[in-house]
């Protein structure tokens, strides 16, 4: 009952105010009219011009790579320097937009960079496309000790990653980060990289054989007819060390500086 | 007493775990309890039991919705604990009230925790001395008729539902038989309901418990009705084995000669069959699927109709200030309508019953305690969650790029093998044309070998595909063992360097012992390396028993210490289906397994990928 004289008190103001505005533009003269609304729109030109040729330079640096490489270790030792109690499995991506631990230390204005861990389990791959339109560099990081037996399903995920429509168009640059290089049974890094680059010209083939169409690839990668290299790719990609548990993460942090000026 | 106790972030990160109970956990529990039961939306079950070499845990955990945490506790399962899910729950009110996101450590929690402990414990044992005269009340109970003797075997089984105690089971258990002894056959059948009806734990022990006291027991106790059921059972095994002695002879006659009309292969014979090759076009696995990109506006109405239907008359207003202003935190009540009818809706899709209450119980149990953001109504913060837990079920878990896997094979020098299983009639020698089809596309040399070798027909038919496509198959004729026949198949295959072999089996019904014996045999003699189960998108709730049936066979039959289960799932009859798309949902969701293709149509170009987008949005329109 209140909510219904509510209502119908409200429509009579509406119906005043709507009553006033018809009468005032009735009382000015077209000229003063005509002028008004063409500073309106010009003003709103300005803004969308402005707009469109300010492009903003990104700041996000996205983490990824298979379960159980390291990223929110990783990801812990950039903001906080310390990977406190250990992680399990990431069930959500970690964001932050923050100084690095390292530059904490040091004077002057920085800028935050705004770092994005998107976990790894294959059942959510697909949070990963809802960050990399935005991104400005990729770190793929690899688990080093257990690197063998998942090397199949790395390679495949690096090559959707190295595939995507985004990361082909604003030629994102890629970091290969061999992670958990403290262990002794760590491979170098020289041997991943090769291994990865004989998985993905293998994968070049088999994908190119299923798909005129196939959904997720947008674009063969390398020069057709050569074996593939890292170095054939338009974007650049580098490959670096770096031990998430003891908090050696120079690379990283060189990476990530060199993307985002501060 | 309780392992471990742990407090971590949604993203990962450990927040806090018990220090005293430092013993290191066997195996990794908590790993496990995640990709196996938190990501496979089967969070709402009430524990998840993990079996390392050395240790059997039970894990309990507990969501904070609002703030993003999870609270677990591992214990050994021999013990019953019963204070642990009161103790997570106030473990998680007194957390959630020092919780800061900035905040890492949290040293200061442990006494606590200690506290909390305590609580817990007394509060057990108080229950546990209340609980005694219950016990007895039960077994007066148990004297009465019908009614009455139910409600002690349910209230029994209520009561061990927490655990997996063997010794108390079958102590419950004999009382109620004993007291069952002067009553109908209807109370046994009952009682079986009951049993199965428990939770996720134990099910296999208490199923085989049952089995145990059907035959031996109830024999011994029952007359003539109560056998009529285990009768059927042995019956149903008499005739199996009499197929494989000789047929019996009624009269003097002569013996008929064996009806047995397999023709002697002839490569050159009577060809009207026309060579297909190419002629087809495209496989339509290749072809992209466009999807047609629907307004959401129509969604919007239909929600906003039903909206106006459920609200009262001034119910308008406070709704909108409600959806503007947000609420304070969901809770059950509020979830469930929206709930029930997003379940409403699945189950007209053809989702499975009991897959369709599973996965809203994970959805309500990953959205109660959040706060609603304003400007959005309960219904669509449901419907969204519901989105993302499709998408998370349908996404595969593991890589389904079969060229690859063709091509690493091929590296190796040794044959693909491929291995189609079944219910009767569900299109696996259709498909398995298809699928040879499709692969002959991508310059694969293929094999057919045919192990149906019980169903009349069925070596010709694989026969005329054989010729139509100009690939090579391996028979033997009907009546043979299709272990030897695949070994065989499989042999040939590498000598004359067939890069993929399907093989084709006869269909089974999941509860036939002796059938599901053989197959488990012909897996394990070949061990292939996709075993592809075959199910039709017509079928309802019977999906999920038909899967679980064929992996608890296998594992169960099979001799090895490392069973094969089934690798993935071929859809077929899809074109029939219109919108009703749920036996999908039901199939990837009982066995965890995905849908590797699927089959649209009668004719060899009939077979693509599952688009697992436009599956979900079906499902949820």
């Amino acid at each position: 009952m209140d909510f219904e004289k509510i209502e119908t008190e409200v429509k009579i103001h509406v119906q005043k105010w709507v009553g006033e505005a018809q009468l005032l533009i009735q009382r000015t003269s077209p000229a003063q009219l005509y002028v008004a609304v063409a500073v309106v729109v010009f003003t709103m030109l300005l803004l969308i011009l402005i707009k469109l040729f300010k492009r903003k330079t990104s700041n996000t640096i996205v983490l990824t790579g298979l379960s159980g490489s390291g990223k929110t270790i990783l990801f812990y030792q950039l903001r906080d320097g310390s990977s406190h109690l250990g992680t399990v499995t990431s069930m959500e991506p970690n964001e932050g937009t923050f100084v690095l631990h390292s530059e904490t230390t040091k004077k002057g204005k920085i800028k935050p960079v705004h770092i994005v861990d998107v976990p790894g389990h294959s059942r959510l791959r697909a949070k990963l496309d809802e960050f990399l339109p935005q991104a400005a560099g990729v770190v793929f990081v690899v688990d080093a000790v257990e690197f063998l037996p998942n090397c199949r399903a790395a390679s495949e995920y690096l090559y959707e990653v190295l595939t995507a429509a985004s990361v082909v168009k604003r030629k994102i640059p890629l970091l290969i980060l061999c992670n958990k290089v403290d262990k002794v049974t760590a491979h170098t890094k020289d041997f991943i990289r090769k291994q990865l680059e004989k998985e993905i010209d293998k994968l070049r083939t088999s994908r190119t054989a299923v798909s005129e169409a196939d959904v997720t690839d947008e674009y063969t990668l390398g020069t057709p007819g050569e074996a593939f290299a890292f170095s054939q790719c338009h974007n650049k990609v580098v490959i670096g060390e770096a031990s998430g548990l003891t908090g050696e993460i120079s690379q990283l942090e060189d990476f990530i500086r060199n993307l985002v000026k501060p | 007493m309780l392992e471990q106790l742990l407090i971590f972030t949604r993203g990962g990160l450990i927040l806090w775990t018990c220090r005293e109970l430092g013993n290191a956990l066997r195996g990794s529990p908590i790993e496990t309890l995640i990709r196996s039961c938190l990501l496979e939306e089967r969070s709402g079950s009430a524990s998840y039991s993990y079996d390392a070499p050395g240790a059997a845990y039970t894990l309990k955990w507990s969501f904070h919705n609002e703030l993003g945490l999870v609270f677990v506790a591992v214990y050994q399962r021999i013990l019953h604990l019963l204070y642990v899910d009161d103790l997570l729950e106030m473990v998680k009110d007194e957390f959630s009230k020092i919780y800061e996101p900035t905040r890492m450590v949290y040293n200061d929690f442990d006494d606590t925790f200690q506290q909390l402990k305590k609580e817990a414990e007394d509060l057990a044992e108080k229950m546990k001395k209340s609980k005694q005269p219950v016990k007895a009340i039960n077994a007066n109970l148990g004297k009465k008729q019908g009614l009455g003797q139910k409600g002690g075997v349910d209230g029994g089984n209520q009561k061990k539902s927490g655990d997996d105690g063997n010794g108390d089971k079958d102590g419950n258990k004999t009382k109620s038989y004993v007291y069952e002894n002067g009553h109908t056959n209807g109370e046994h059948v009952s009682n079986g309901e009951v049993t199965v009806a428990s939770g996720v734990n134990g099910k296999e022990n208490r199923s085989s418990n049952t089995g145990a006291f059907d035959k031996d027991k109830l024999q011994k106790m029952r007359g003539g009705k109560g056998g009529k059921k285990t009768n059927t059972a042995a019956v149903s095994k008499a005739p199996k084995e009499e197929l494989k002695k000789k047929p019996r002879v009624w009269n003097d006659s002569p013996p008929v000669s064996k009806l047995d009309f397999t023709d002697p292969v002839s490569e050159n014979g009577t060809d009207n069959v026309p060579v297909v090759a190419m002629e087809h076009g495209e496989s339509m696995m290749d072809r992209e699927e466009i999807i047609s990109s629907d307004s959401d506006s129509d969604e919007e109405e239909e929600l906003g109709k039903n909206a106006k239907i459920e609200t009262k008359k001034k119910g308008w207003f406070s709704t909108m200030f409600n959806s503007i202003a947000g609420k304070a935190s969901l809770d059950k009540t509020d979830l469930e309508p929206a709930l029930k009818a997003l379940k409403d809706r699945l189950m007209t899709k053809n989702v499975a019953e009991e897959i369709a209450e599973k996965l809203c119980e994970s959805v309500a149990a990953s959205l109660e305690g959040k706060k609603l953001a304003s400007f959005t109504r309960i219904s669509s913060t449901v419907q969204a969650a519901m989105e993302e837990a499709l998408v998370r079920i349908l996404t595969p878990r593991r890589s389904i790029d079969i060229m690859r896997d063709v091509h690493a094979a091929k590296d190796q020098g040794k044959p693909y093998v491929v291995v189609f299983v079944g219910v009767n009639g569900v299109g696996k020698s259709t498909n398995l044309a298809k699928v040879a089809y499709w692969l002959l596309q991508h310059k694969v040399s293929v094999m057919m070998a045919a192990c149906d070798t019980f169903r009349s027909g069925a070596v010709e038919q694989l026969r005329t595909h054989a010729r139509r496509l100009q690939i090579p198959i391996f028979e033997k004729g009907y009546e043979k063992d299709p272990a030897i026949v695949a070994k065989e198949a499989v042999q040939e295959a590498t000598r004359n360097g067939s890069d993929v072999v399907l093989v084709d089996t006869a269909g089974r019904m999941q509860d036939n012992e002796p059938l599901m014996r053989a197959l488990s045999k012909l897996i394990y003699v070949n061990s292939p390396d996709l075993i592809l189960f075959v199910g039709e998108a017509l079928v309802g709730n019977d999906a999920v028993d038909q899967l679980s049936k064929f992996n608890q066979k296998l594992a169960d039959l099979s001799p090895s210490p490392n069973p094969r289960l089934i690798d993935g799932i071929l859809l077929t009859k899809f074109d029939t289906i219109d919108d009703k798309v749920g036996a999908a949902l039901s199939m990837v969701y009982i066995s965890g397994s995905p849908v590797m293709f699927v089959g649209c149509g009668q004719s060899y170009t009939d077979l693509k990928k599952l688009n697992v987008k436009s599956i979900v949005k079906t499902l949820l329109k």
